[in-house]
């Protein structure tokens, strides 16, 4: 597989504010295929099978990660951080993350915005693949849509008042947004606040599928 | 018929020097009002071996952390980890009991440097570190949560030194710690990793040499090094709990080979004189091994 191959369209390279080309995920190596599962059915924990992004954006290094911002206070790399858990292959350069992360990006600024003060995406907690060892029942993190705050300004959000008066400021900024309830059973969270956007798969326009 | 023959000078004296040594300890440890003590000690100089209580099992408290130091390195012995591999702090563990979770309190930890990467990631490394050095609890069952107490048991028996070592959980898990789930050590079982890791033979001489550079960096030295000589360097690992109080390690003194030695005490809840005690015991072997007085 050639890279003119893999990369579907060449034009939004030209842009210096967001350099990043769009890939198939289809047509990476194998190894990728794998750890990414584009396209594929994955069932949630309700038995409802989703279909997992087929449509990434290629980060070439961690220094362009530094660089390149999803919104005005959200740079790349705050969305990529995972751990040794994650699948060997995507713990490397290039990375890969599905193309709706930028409207991840856009809510938690709008966010921000309410907030009045830092917000800070705990690691393992924005866009990480279906392979990582902390993903199951179709996690919301593997569509690129779904992020772990652990940290507004000051405040660490690791109790039931600080979770609950942040989670409602969420639901109350952002429309359809779903936030975990407190709480510490499975579904529930209780040293972070979860917020995500659902099952979008962000299809750039200039895909032919 | 050839006559018995007397033992030489030099073996008797080093009979009598090994009574007078337990002797010594015994009154110790009579004096102390410890619950009891165990000692292990192998001189790699004179190839000396004491054991007293050496098969006796203790609450492990920190030095349950030596063996699961052994474990991370299994792992990047195996290329399952690298030293600068990430991992995700985050507070939250689930107990054994249940899977119920729980936190480790920030009190509970000398050093704020893992608590106080709460969302962020840190090395194996510098966790392996902080795990040893300031004996972070945060940090053991971070790597712990990795690597698995399965895999750590399992390195041991492939290693041979799993005989006196029982991990069976993270630390600070209460709800385990009352049903009377802990982790349970022997002195000779964890002189056996000691010896093991000084010697080099833990994986590669690389590895155990990183190993016992991580266990130089102990920050609590009230044990062992306290009533060492200036030049004595000791790499080992503190353990302390209500009940028990233990230093198990590796003394390096000048001009000698190192000897391994393993201090574990148990006590009622209010006695005090524990760091005292071990200092004390760790002082008359350093006495014994050197030729100095063994009864003060």
């Amino acid at each position: 597989m050639t890279d003119a191959a893999r990369f579907v369209d060449a034009g939004p390279t030209e842009s210096p504010i967001f350099p990043l080309r769009v890939v198939d995920g289809l047509a990476l190596p194998a190894e990728y295929r794998k750890a990414l599962r584009p396209g594929e059915e994955w069932k949630d924990a309700g038995g409802s099978p989703r279909q997992l992004p087929r449509y990434f954006y290629e980060i070439p290094s961690w220094d362009s990660a530094m660089k390149i911002e999803l919104a005005s206070h959200f740079l790349l790399w705050e969305f990529i951080q995972v751990d040794v858990r994650e699948a060997p292959p995507l713990r490397t350069f290039p990375r890969y993350v599905p193309c709706a992360i930028t409207l991840l990006a856009v809510c938690l600024e709008r966010f921000r915005d309410a907030v009045g003060t830092l917000v800070h995406i705990s690691a393992n907690g924005g866009y990480r693949s279906p392979s990582h060892r902390f993903s199951k029942n179709a996690t919301l993190h593997a569509w690129g849509t779904a992020a772990n705050i652990y940290r507004i300004g000051d405040t660490y959000l690791d109790n039931r008042s600080a979770i609950e008066r942040f989670s409602l400021i969420a639901r109350e900024t952002l429309p359809g947004i779903w936030t975990r309830p407190y709480g510490t059973p499975s579904g529930f969270a209780e040293d972070h606040l979860h917020l995500d956007l659902g099952y979008v798969l962000s299809v750039p326009r200039d895909v032919k599928s | 018929m050839p006559e018995k023959q007397a033992p030489a000078p030099e073996a008797t004296e080093v009979v009598s020097r090994e009574r007078a040594l337990r002797e010594q300890i015994e009154k110790i440890e009579r004096e102390s009002g410890a619950k009891a003590i165990a000692v292990a000690m192998r001189d790699a100089e004179t190839g000396l071996e004491l054991h007293s209580n050496g098969e006796r099992w203790f609450h492990a408290a920190s030095t349950i952390k030596v063996p699961i130091l052994l474990g991370v390195f299994a792992a990047i012995d195996r290329g399952e980890l690298l030293p600068h591999s990430r991992v995700h702090v985050r507070n939250r563990f689930l107990s054994v009991v249940e899977n119920i979770p729980f936190r480790v309190e920030s009190g509970r930890d000398s050093n704020s440097a893992v608590h106080n990467a709460i969302g962020k990631m840190m090395r194996v490394d510098e966790l392996a570190y902080h795990m040893i050095t300031t004996s972070s609890n945060l940090a053991t069952n971070l790597l712990l949560g990795v690597i698995g107490p399965d895999a750590v048991n399992q390195t041991l028996k492939a290693l041979h030194v799993d005989k006196g070592i029982e991990l069976r959980r993270g630390v600070e898990d209460e709800l385990a710690f009352e049903k009377g789930i802990s982790n349970m050590v022997t002195a000779d079982g964890l002189l056996r990793i000691l010896v093991m890791l000084s010697e080099g033979k833990a994986f590669s001489p690389a590895l155990s040499r990183r190993m016992m550079d991580i266990l130089h960096g102990q920050e609590f030295n009230q044990g062992i090094p306290a009533r060492l000589p200036k030049g004595a360097r000791v790499a080992h690992k503190t353990g302390e709990i209500s009940t028990v109080a233990h230093d198990a390690g590796v003394v390096y003194l000048p001009k000698r080979k190192p000897y391994v030695l393993v201090i574990l005490t148990e006590w009622d809840p209010a006695a005090s004189g524990r760091s005292r005690t071990i200092a004390t015991i760790s002082h008359t072997i350093y006495e014994y091994l050197t030729q100095g007085p063994v009864d003060e």
